[in-house]
């Protein structure tokens, strides 16, 4: 949990739950596993309100908690779980993938799931049920066996999944077949004691229940004269029993995490080579969706019978073309495709792993291309495909430097393949070169080598080499805290304008009881001008600021998906 | 040695055979707090999908306002208690009523007993869903409220009338205490056993904070 996450932690626990769960979040992400008179305590806050508020927490899985540490008469402790805060910046993602899978049913599904943490399914289904009646003409409403089908299909592809029971109930279950939690990136570090399952352990993780659940959605009517004391009363809540009561499901995100990521490989190929070696690529990614695990490095082999078997139809690829667009895929220098074996007409992998580095540092060469000078770009690149080179060969420092060519400092006979491109700067691009590598360290690692054992400046080679996966960290870490800023601008911009928009609002509000009642248009017009056209113009500028800034936070998290991603295999890889 | 002070080095420049102008720049102020960029970022990709994502995202917060997930922040206390908070306290404690949560998932401690005032002698029980014993109570404190609320109207109203409310409220009490009780919520009847509607107990604090940029008429 580094500074800049806990930050962002905060603004968004802000922003969707309240000041309140922001206080609580921050202090229980600070501080590691605490019981809860010690955040209460830290926290200043009244004890009912630390209640609340880890709930909502429990609820929303952003907050684990388990019996203490020392034994089992010491309280519980409660620590929370930075990616899962994280994640909130990737909901609007995951709905819409959602809503391109499944339509809108699916997307409401996840919408829901996302908004209250855990659900039933009965009840989830109901919901949804009533949301989409709601959007629809009178008259016709949506039964709840078709929500329940996409609900069915959901889970087949395992994007929804069971909570695992809570960790007193499974301590106390079973005590022979506790599996311990897997690694999953995002698990939180459990104390020794009674650690909390994670869902992936549980026997039926992706097993429906048999629910009773037969109806339609019922539509909400606007409150009329006759039925005043009827609606005056909240909703009758329903006390049917549906047969799956205890049975909780949440969003599994690393099904949509393995989806993001084979979306991302498919537009890579598609870029770098065509539209028929992304859908032969997409096809292979398809096949292993399910019986490849989330952190495995590369998926099972695959025959190119099977795969010419699952091809689609449409793209009428014959089967030698397909070798042909094979063996390319395995000689890309890319190294997307590999070739695992021979037999059945070539085995071949996608290399999950490889492929994401690829990506990373093609992510890492864009943002240092437009953040920074241009000289430093192609050294930049030119070093990062050296220590590449030098990785897979594992050659020797050593040995490497005389092939390599080294930068020599200004002023010094020029060396090398370099040449052009320093003759090619003036004397001032050379020393503003210079400046950003040195104050700007953070990108190179200088080594020096020298030629005389004296180090004298003007006769050792500087050495730059680049390390990915430290700059990874760091220009992720920068992801955050961009986001963060993001954040901070947003609702600054939104707090210095709060009277304009609070007047717009009452203004709307007034508007369309107006129109729902029926007014003149002379009278709508006459509500329309209190609000004058300069005022307009600021709203209309506010609102383009927000969107802009709103807009930029989710392709940030595009960037942060990636690293993110990136980090984790290389953290899974097998020593 | 050329300058002491903020231009001394530990070198000379002689010495070490580096020429003058390769040394890194000297800092003489602190940086500008908006540097100029030499390159302008890109503007950010547009098209359909980014802009139905936008509208997903600023949906998400707006629904997650009105859940009761979302806590209000604490109400700081302002300067003087006033009679009108008695009122306005409970407006946002009703969100937590309509939150079921299962409460097996949860440790014991976390557990919260919501109970709500008492009105009119039909008590509202809380949100746990309580032993048996707790709900039999209230009823009969209920019961017994209600005795004496009858015996204070036979004072002054007619019989008629006194019976057909005792009726209508044993069986409004009885219906809300078989099923999960729900909150007849309505701002004008109010649960305390006032005679005012909401808008009586409004200060006027919040009354004349809204035209400050038309300072043509004086404000008395």
């Amino acid at each position: 949990m580094t500074a800049q996450e806990i930050r962002l932690c905060g603004l968004l626990l802000r922003e969707h739950f309240g000041e309140v769960v922001e206080k609580v979040g921050k202090h229980l992400l600070r501080g590691g596993a605490q019981n809860l008179r010690c955040v209460g305590h830290e926290a200043g806050l009244s004890l009912d309100l630390v209640k609340k508020t880890l709930c909502v927490l429990v609820q929303h899985g952003a907050c684990s908690f388990a019996s203490g540490r020392k034994g089992p008469g010491s309280p519980t402790e409660y620590w929370a779980c930075c990616d899962r805060i994280l994640r909130i910046l990737r909901y609007p993602r995951y709905i819409y993938t959602t809503k391109t899978l499944y339509g809108d049913t699916g997307e409401l599904l996840i919408e829901e799931l996302l908004q209250r943490g855990h659900m039933t399914m009965s009840s989830l289904v109901k919901t949804v049920a009533d949301r989409l009646t709601q959007n629809m003409e009178d008259g016709r409403s949506v039964d709840y066996s078709e929500v329940s089908s996409i609900f069915s299909k959901l889970v087949e592809t395992h994007f929804l999944q069971r909570c695992p029971p809570p960790p007193a109930a499974a301590a106390a279950a079973d005590s022979g077949a506790q599996a311990a939690a897997p690694a999953a990136p995002g698990a939180p570090t459990a104390p020794s004691g009674a650690a909390a399952p994670s869902a992936e352990s549980f026997a039926d993780c992706y097993r429906v229940p048999h629910v009773t659940l037969v109806g339609r959605g019922k539509r909400q009517h606007a409150a009329e004269d006759g039925e005043e004391p009827r609606s005056a009363k909240r909703p009758r809540m329903d006390s049917q029993v549906h047969g799956d009561e205890g049975i909780y499901w949440q969003v599994n995100f690393e099904r949509f995490h393995q989806h993001f990521r084979d979306q991302a490989i498919i537009s890579a190929v598609a870029n770098k080579l065509d539209q028929t070696s992304s859908e032969i690529v997409r096809t292979i990614l398809r096949m292993s969706e399910v019986t490849t695990s989330a952190s495995a490095a590369c998926t099972k082999p695959l025959s190119a019978n099977e795969i010419f078997r699952s091809l689609s139809a449409s793209y009428n690829i014959s089967r030698p073309i397909l070798d042909q667009y094979l063996t390319l895929l395995v000689d890309d220098p890319m190294e997307f495709v590999g070739k695992a074996g021979e037999s059945g007409g070539g085995m071949y992998i996608v290399n999950l792993h490889r492929a994401l580095a690829n990506l990373a540092r093609a992510t890492l060469e864009s943002i240092v291309q437009e953040r920074r000078f241009r000289g430093l770009r192609i050294t930049w690149g030119f070093c990062l495909r050296e220590e590449r080179l030098a990785q897979t060969q594992r050659v020797a420092a050593r040995a490497f430097i005389e092939p390599m060519r080294c930068l020599p400092r200004p002023g010094d006979v020029h060396v090398g393949l370099q040449d052009q491109f320093f003759k090619s700067m003036s004397p001032d691009e050379l020393r503003k070169f210079e400046t950003n590598i040195f104050y700007r360290l953070t990108f190179f690692l200088l080594q020096e080598i020298p030629k005389t054992p004296d180090f004298a400046p003007s006769r050792t080679f500087y050495l730059y080499t680049v390390n990915q996966l430290p700059t990874a960290r760091m220009l992720l870490q920068n992801c955050y805290k961009t986001v963060a800023n993001l954040i901070e601008r947003r609702l600054f911009e939104s707090r210095e304008s709060k009277r304009l928009l609070e007047k717009s609002q009452r203004i709307e509000a007034i508007l369309a009881s107006l129109q729902a009642s029926g007014a003149e248009p002379e009278q709508l017009t006459e509500v329309e001008e209190m609000i004058t056209a300069s005022e307009k113009q600021q709203l209309d500028v506010l609102r383009l600021h927000v969107n802009k800034l709103d807009s930029a936070e989710n392709q940030v998290d595009e960037t942060i998906f990636l690293l993110q991603s990136y980090i984790n295999s290389t953290a899974v890889a097998p020593t | 040695m050329a300058g002491r002070g903020r231009g001394a080095r530990s070198f000379s420049v002689d010495s070490v055979g580096i020429s003058r102008d390769s040394l890194p720049v000297t800092v003489q102020q602190p940086t500008p707090e908006f540097p100029v960029m030499e390159q302008k970022p890109l503007p950010l990709t547009g098209g359909e999908e980014v802009e139905y994502l936008l509208a997903l995202k600023q949906d998400l917060r707006a629904a997650m306002k009105s859940l009761p997930c979302f806590i209000q922040p604490v109400q700081v206390h302002k300067d003087v208690e006033r009679y009108s908070d008695k009122y306005h306290l409970n407006e946002h404690s009703k969100s937590l009523k309509d939150w079921t949560l299962d409460w097996k998932r949860f440790p014991k401690e976390l557990r919260l007993h919501v109970r709500r005032p008492h009105s009119k002698g039909a008590v509202l029980s809380s949100v746990q869903s309580g032993q048996k014993k707790e709900q039999e109570q209230e009823q009969e404190e209920g019961r017994q409220k209600e005795q004496v609320l009858l015996n204070l109207e036979t004072l002054e109203k007619k019989e008629e009338q006194e019976s057909s409310e005792e009726e209508g409220e044993q069986e409004k009490k009885q219906e809300k205490e078989e099923q999960e009780p729900e909150e007849e919520y309505d701002e004008e009847e109010f649960e305390e056993e006032t005679d005012y509607s909401m808008p009586y107990f409004d200060n006027g604090e919040d009354f004349g904070g809204d035209s400050d940029d038309n300072m043509d008429e004086a404000i008395y």
